[in-house]
């Protein structure tokens, strides 16, 4: 009987709890409008059926008293009414959205990641691309796609039988075998997540115990695992195998006071005989480094780490330029070292859509830890700038978990989905082969030079 | 409702929105709400008065670039000193030989641009027809897209391509046969490798009749054609419509990754005569917003690849480069072909020509609201088909003499002689947002202040 058994998440509409700034600001000038009424009233001889029709197909201006007192919360923008009357009416965008997000999760990111954690559905619209030709880290990049690849030649596009599943941990290079055919070296060990994201914890700020039970619960739900300090799971009594402690080599023994061994555990900076320590009391779990972006992936590769977590601050920083480039930076310097296939990358920070995560395992991640788009999904509101995870102050309002939980399983339905038509798109059937495909990536600044090159002004 | 009170609600609503697309471009302000940055409120506005003049604004409306700070917004065009520029402006030749093979029929276009693909659900009737009267009265093409072919355009079917994609919905031997152009619809550049989707609400029961389907239901456009996996399987999909239409021309629609030019020798080798690029900013009626600006290139960077790869393997004179995905203006059209292209193909620019504002709204419930990307039976009667085409076809006065007056100035007294000349070009090392993007001198228009 075959094992196989297909991932889903369950998704369900959960509408926001909080009150979110409206697209649009509708204007009506009503002395106006009276005027307009009552030329057509006579100009229609009274046929209300005539009058009363209105602009709007979205119900902006519908009853009881249609742009007396407008509804702005049903308004698109499309225009018409400001087209048709620009005496009467005009349409603004809300300036209140402004204040959503931040310098680097815009406001049209909030929105989005609102849809999609609100309705767990893939953002689809009519009309092109509204946006900046190119732009600086993720948006100088566009994948690829195949006109004729596709994963599979079954189902409508092939993307239903997509893999999304990744491996964390060591995979050495190669297996010794004694006499008998049995293994005597290193071997694989590897935990398999149904999906390449991660949840990271909420920052150190959050003492909202319902935002970290919401956490707690998605990460369940959806079989991924939960970044969390060792000391924040024994103090909010969070246990179970969606938890991957964090420890440092000052707290080791908190491990012991956890009611199962972790699968994965990750320890805070590179110190040898911790790193030996953990691997010996927990000869079953995936022992990784939480690191920021540094020269010495290489090393630790090579001294035997099969798991990294590099680290950015929630706006991609990483010291060293912008999360894409280090990562590129610490995947090609692991393949130029033969080392690449030993060692899984997940990385964290400077992810806020959903197109980020497959721009990340291009780039070389095999995994992405979510950080800032799970506080947007239940509503949080940054205080100011939310860039370092130790100062970071997030809003939220009062919650449920179970609400949370399933406004997290939500978003990350939609952005696997999405995740699922990049890889259609670029015909893989699973997401393993994207990463470090940078064969397939196409960066601004590289497709610019090969266009323009010769063109008088362009100087690269 | 009695009839009478629907027609004049539509008349109703039709005089009082072209009274407004009148009125907006000479305001001196726009609708704080309209544009963005590849399609500004100034373009927008200069759209709607070309398409009602016929000539570009002269009231300050930036018509030539928009604010997207790169690809065609980054460039312009070095000038030919003045006493260089040829005589007159009217004797420039701006038309287009289709057919670049030795054998098949010759079709000329008189301007090096036709109608991009719209399917007969993701737009109305009505706005089919207007681009097909259009197409016709200036001798060019407009596209069926991928949603059959019908009735109402048969009159002007020597000006309709019939687009074959890959859910062949309405594609029958009559609709191949009675076409001089064939289009397969590999890609699309705004969603490219991902097929074609209509949403449920948009196949009313005249929809689902033209694709053989069911009302009311959601319509997949599979990914890639099922038959085609390969550059022989391609070659043996084009016997196939030379087989049903042996005189027709060949169009090869595909999008743009990073393997374009050798998608388009594939494509040279099967037998295309016409490859069309869809770049990634290209128009759609419904696509997942991951898809519109994160897969494949922008036209700007495939046009130079492709032109110059098909140099090289020199069959570049045999096959013609039809650029879209992301053309706007007249000067983007002249930019595609100093990049290296032939001609291109026009999609949202007609849209707009009609009154979108490019609300984005094409999928949502009844559709466009203003019966462009619609098939509601009230929505599309806001568009009439007489006064579409006239629109469409001032548009199209306009992007000729402003085509015409840019190879004036460049000295060239040919579009073809345009044809990849990168070094007519400018590049804007600024932040692609100059003001300063020509100094040709248009002649101030009666009645527009």
């Amino acid at each position: 009987m075959s094992s196989y058994h297909r991932y889903h998440i369950e998704t369900e509409p959960i509408p926001n709890l909080a009150g979110h700034p409206n697209r649009f600001v509708v204007k009506v000038r009503r002395v106006k409008l009276a005027e307009l009424l009552i030329k057509e009233l006579l100009r229609e001889r009274f046929d209300l059926a005539v009058v009363a029709s209105r602009p709007c197909v979205y119900g902006v201006f519908s009853r009881p008293i249609g742009g007396f007192a407008p509804k702005p919360q049903f308004c698109v923008g499309c225009l018409r009414c400001t087209v048709q009357y620009p005496d009467v009416v005009q349409i603004h965008p809300n300036p209140a959205r402004l204040e959503l997000g931040d310098s680097f999760m815009t406001p049209d990111q909030v929105d989005t990641i609102l849809y999609e954690a609100a309705s767990g559905r893939v953002p689809v619209r009519g009309a092109g691309y509204r946006g900046p030709f190119a732009g600086p880290g993720w948006d100088g990049l566009w994948t690829d796609m195949s006109e004729i690849v596709r994963p599979t030649r079954d189902g409508i596009h092939g993307r239903e039988f997509i893999s999304t599943s990744v491996d964390l941990g060591s995979k050495p290079a190669f297996l010794d075998f004694d006499s008998s055919g049995n293994p005597t070296g290193a071997t694989p060990k590897t935990i398999i997540l149904p999906i390449p994201c991660l949840f990271d914890p909420p920052p150190t700020t959050v003492s909202d115990r319902q935002v970290w039970r919401a956490f707690s619960e998605a990460a369940g739900a959806l079989k991924t695992l939960m970044v969390l300090p060792v000391r924040s799971m024994l103090e909010l009594a969070l246990q179970g195998p969606q938890f991957a402690p964090v420890v440092t080599p000052a707290n080791l023994a908190d491990l012991d006071r956890l009611s199962e061994p972790p699968r994965m555990i990750e320890l805070e900076g590179w110190q040898p005989e911790a790193f030996e320590q953990l691997q010996r009391a927990f000869p079953k779990a995936v022992v990784g480094i939480r690191m920021p972006y540094s020269d010495e992936v290489v090393e630790l590769a090579r001294r035997g780490v099969g798991l990294l977590h590099l680290t950015a601050d929630y706006h991609g920083g990483t010291g060293r330029g912008f999360v894409m480039d280090a990562i590129r930076a610490a995947h090609e310097s692991l393949v130029a070292e033969g080392l690449r296939e030993q060692v899984t990358l997940v990385g964290s920070g400077g992810i806020a859509a959903a197109e980020h995560v497959p721009k990340a395992i291009l780039c070389g991640l095999d995994a992405v830890a979510l950080d800032t788009p799970l506080l947007i999904a239940l509503q949080g509101r940054f205080r100011g700038e939310c860039a370092d995870p130790l100062t970071a102050e997030v809003e939220f309002p009062a919650l449920r978990p179970a609400w949370g939980a399933q406004r997290l399983c939500n978003l990350v339905a939609s952005w696997r989905d999405q995740l699922l038509e990049i890889l259609g798109a670029m015909g893989l059937r699973e997401v393993r082969r994207l990463r470090g495909e940078l064969g397939r990536a196409m960066f601004h600044a590289d497709l610019e030079r090969e266009a323009f090159a010769s063109i008088q002004g362009f100087e690269g | 409702m009695s009839e009478s009170a629907m027609d004049r609600i539509t008349k109703k609503h039709t005089q009082a929105l072209r009274q407004g697309f009148s009125r907006w471009p000479k305001e001196g302000f726009a609708p704080p709400a309209l544009g963005d940055l590849r399609w500004t409120a100034d373009l927008i506005l200069a759209t709607w008065l070309q398409a009602e003049v016929g000539e570009p604004p002269r009231n300050g409306l930036r018509y030539q670039v928009g604010s997207s700070g790169g690809g065609f917004d980054r460039l312009r065009f070095r000038w030919s000193p003045e006493e260089e520029w040829l005589p007159d402006r009217d004797s420039i030749d701006t038309s287009l030989q289709l057919n670049r093979r030795p054998s098949g029929p010759r079709i000329t276009i008189p301007v090096p641009w036709y109608g991009a693909g719209m399917s007969f659900g993701s737009v109305s009737e009505q706005v089919m027809t207007a681009r097909a009267m259009a197409a016709q009265r200036w001798d060019t093409f407009t596209s069926t897209g991928e949603g059959g072919y019908p009735d109402a355009l048969i009159p002007y079917r020597e000006h309709v391509i019939t687009q074959i994609a890959t859910g062949m919905f309405g594609v029958r031997e009559e609709t191949m046969q009675r076409a001089r152009i064939l289009e397969f619809k590999y890609a699309q550049g705004a969603k490219p490798g991902l097929g074609g989707h209509l949403l449920g609400d948009k196949a009313t029961l005249a929809v689902a009749k033209m694709r053989e389907s069911v009302p009311w239901v959601s319509l997949f456009s599979p990914f890639p054609f099922h038959s085609v996996y390969s550059v022989e399987d391609h070659r043996k999909h084009i016997d196939w419509v030379k087989t049903v239409n042996p005189d027709a021309l060949v169009v090869v629609k595909v999008s743009t990754p990073t393997d374009v030019d050798m998608v388009a020798i594939g494509s040279y080798h099967a037998g295309a005569n016409i490859l069309q690029i869809d770049g990634s900013y290209g128009g759609t009626g419904a696509a997942p917003e991951i898809a519109k600006k994160n897969i494949a290139m922008p036209v700007e960077y495939a046009i130079p690849k492709v032109h110059r790869y098909l140099l090289q393997e020199g069959v570049r004179d045999e096959i013609l480069i039809m650029a879209s995905g992301g053309i706007r203006t007249a000067h983007d059209i002249a930019k595609a072909v100093a990049l290296g292209a032939d001609g291109c193909v026009l999609g949202t620019c007609e849209l707009i020509a009609l009154g979108c504002t490019r609300c984005s709204n094409c999928e949502r419930g009844r559709g466009c609201p203003f019966g462009l990307t619609t098939t509601d039976p009230e929505l599309s009667l806001l568009v009439d088909p007489e006064w579409g085409a006239q629109r469409i076809g001032n548009l199209y006065r306009s992007f000729q003499n402003q085509l015409r007056k840019i190879l004036r100035q460049l000295g060239l007294s040919r579009v073809a002689d345009l044809r990849g000349r990168l070094d007519l070009l400018q590049y804007d090392a600024g932040n692609g947002m100059s003001h300063e993007w020509t100094s040709e001198v248009v002649p101030a228009l009666d009645g527009v202040s």
